[in-house]
């Protein structure tokens, strides 16, 4: 099952930070659409809460706190599965199905194909996926089941700001570079399904400058597994045409006995 | 005067087989894990989920069965003599039909390889399978690099794997036997493990 993705179709959300209040609406609406427990949190001295994603908190707005003329000012971020174009949790999910590609271009799980076998968190560039109760995969889904019908996601749906905007990923790329945005996510990894609009460089707000598969994973998928089919033929190869050139080491006696028998 | 020699003790046999059978496990359960062309072999344990319960299972049980195989022969599979080095340079005369004569001890340094890539792969594929066990235990970046060096550590054993096999069974017959029942014919091990026979027999 080949990731392969339809750039001009793909459905998308375009993140603006400077409009996002903190209200933390989308988080809320997430729960209660995807109808997700509640999480058990601590006060850790800070207003954000929780203070990581978990299999029941499939997005989470990320308060940056910063210091400016004396001042504590924040900034939010919405954290969330990026929807990779060239999505490393897809690449390394060895069970068809568990993890796949709908026609919009999201990335959507199915917790009865997964076998809890954790390879998609390591292969996230930017750790996304969490584990259920049964080490089953939780991630937002980008309301697949909602877009289906012709509705938009619930966390955009939520949104007073418009902050999260949905829509055809293209259509919401031209509109913001029209409008001078910084954007984030426009090409890496063959586009990300959330793009963002950041005011400032993409560290401060935790997301990786350059976000990348993970080099190991991709010696690991791209690498060693095609060559290590290649090999394991190989070799069978190697050992068959043995056999019929340079044949058996045969000792006297077993010659005379009319050589080999398996 | 028997026509036959033994090679291999009860114990090292029923070790060898322990090994064998675990490693057999270990590939059949965890080749649906290194990619998805092998999904089908899911199906002999039930699911994915069970092949990787299985494969929990064959892991301990490899790693240390595997372990004691190599302190058990430590000695002899980690000294190369001028002898070996001569088979190193003819390939063990494995790539023509002319007769050869090497003065080969116990294990030929084909053997000795084979067995000292088995004991670092043991131990790799054992560290790295512990970290893929419980990923989520361990920092991203030692799971990331565990599960190339799973996968490397694998593709490496495989194939010698099919070379260990070939060479032990239709490739040098007589060979098999030596693990099958222990004992293997004197012309074979005068004609594969001269000084080996000298030194069990006293000559001839
Ligand atoms: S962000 Fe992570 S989980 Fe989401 S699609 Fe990309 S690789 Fe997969
Ligand atoms: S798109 Fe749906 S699943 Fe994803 S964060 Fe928004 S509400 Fe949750
Ligand atoms: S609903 Fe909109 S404004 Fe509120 S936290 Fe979410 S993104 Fe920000």
């Amino acid at each position: 099952m080949a990731d392969t993705i339809n750039q001009s179709g793909r459905k998308g959300f375009l993140v603006d930070t400077s409009k996002c209040i903190g209200c933390r609406s989308c988080q809320v609406a997430c729960k209660q659409w995807n109808k997700l427990e509640a999480d058990k949190t601590a006060n850790m001295g800070s207003t954000e809460n929780p203070r990581d994603l978990t299999p029941a908190l499939y997005n989470r707005i990320r308060f940056i706190e910063q210091e400016s003329s004396g001042q504590t000012v924040w900034q939010f971020l919405n954290q969330r599965c990026m929807h990779c174009g060239d999505a490393g949790c897809i690449k390394v999910c060895p069970s068809p199905g568990a993890l796949y590609r709908t026609k919009e271009g999201s990335v959507v799980f199915n917790k009865e194909k997964c076998i809890a076998c954790k390879y998609c968190v390591s292969a996230c560039p930017f750790n996304i996926p969490r584990y259920d109760s049964n080490d089953k995969v939780a991630k937002c889904h980008l309301c697949y089941d909602r877009i289906a019908a012709g509705m938009s996601p619930a966390c955009a749906k939520a949104c007073p700001t418009q902050a999260l905007q949905f829509g055809n990923r293209n259509d919401l790329i031209k509109k913001a570079t029209a409008a001078k945005k910084k954007l984030y996510g426009v090409d890496d990894l063959l586009g990300l399904g959330v793009v963002y609009a950041l005011e400032g460089p993409p560290e401060q707000y935790g997301l990786p400058a350059k976000p990348e598969i993970p080099t190991s994973i991709f010696l690991w998928k791209d690498v060693i597994k095609p060559l290590g089919i290649l090999g394991f033929w190989g070799s069978i190869g190697a050992v068959l045409l043995h056999y019929v050139t340079v044949g058996p080491q045969r000792t006297e006696e077993t010659e005379e006995k009319g050589g080999s028998h398996e | 005067m028997s026509n036959y020699i033994e090679r291999f003790s009860t114990r090292q046999r029923v070790l060898h087989w322990i090994v064998t059978a675990s490693f057999f496990t270990l590939v059949l359960s965890g080749v649906g894990l290194f990619s998805r062309l092998f999904n089908g072999y899911f199906n002999f344990f039930g699911g994915g989920q069970n092949a990787i319960l299985i494969h929990k299972i064959a892991g301990p049980i490899f790693f240390l069965s595997s372990a004691y195989m190599y302190l058990d022969h430590r000695a002899e599979i980690s000294s190369f003599d001028s002898n070996d080095m001569e088979w190193f340079r003819k390939a063990g005369g494995y790539l023509s039909r002319e007769p050869h004569h090497f003065h080969i001890g116990r294990y030929n340094p084909g053997q000795k390889m084979f067995a000292l890539f088995i004991a670092v792969a043991t131990l790799v594929l054992g560290i790295t399978g512990l970290f893929i066990w419980v990923p989520t235990a361990f920092p991203r970046w030692i799971v990331q690099i565990s599960l190339m060096l799973h996968g490397l550590m694998f593709v490496g054993s495989i194939m010698f794997m099919v070379l260990h096999v070939y060479l032990a069974t239709i490739g040098n017959p007589g060979t098999v036997q030596g693990m099958l029942y222990g004992d293997v014919r004197k012309d074979w091990a005068r004609h594969h493990h001269p000084r080996w026979y000298r030194e069990r027999t006293g000559g001839k």
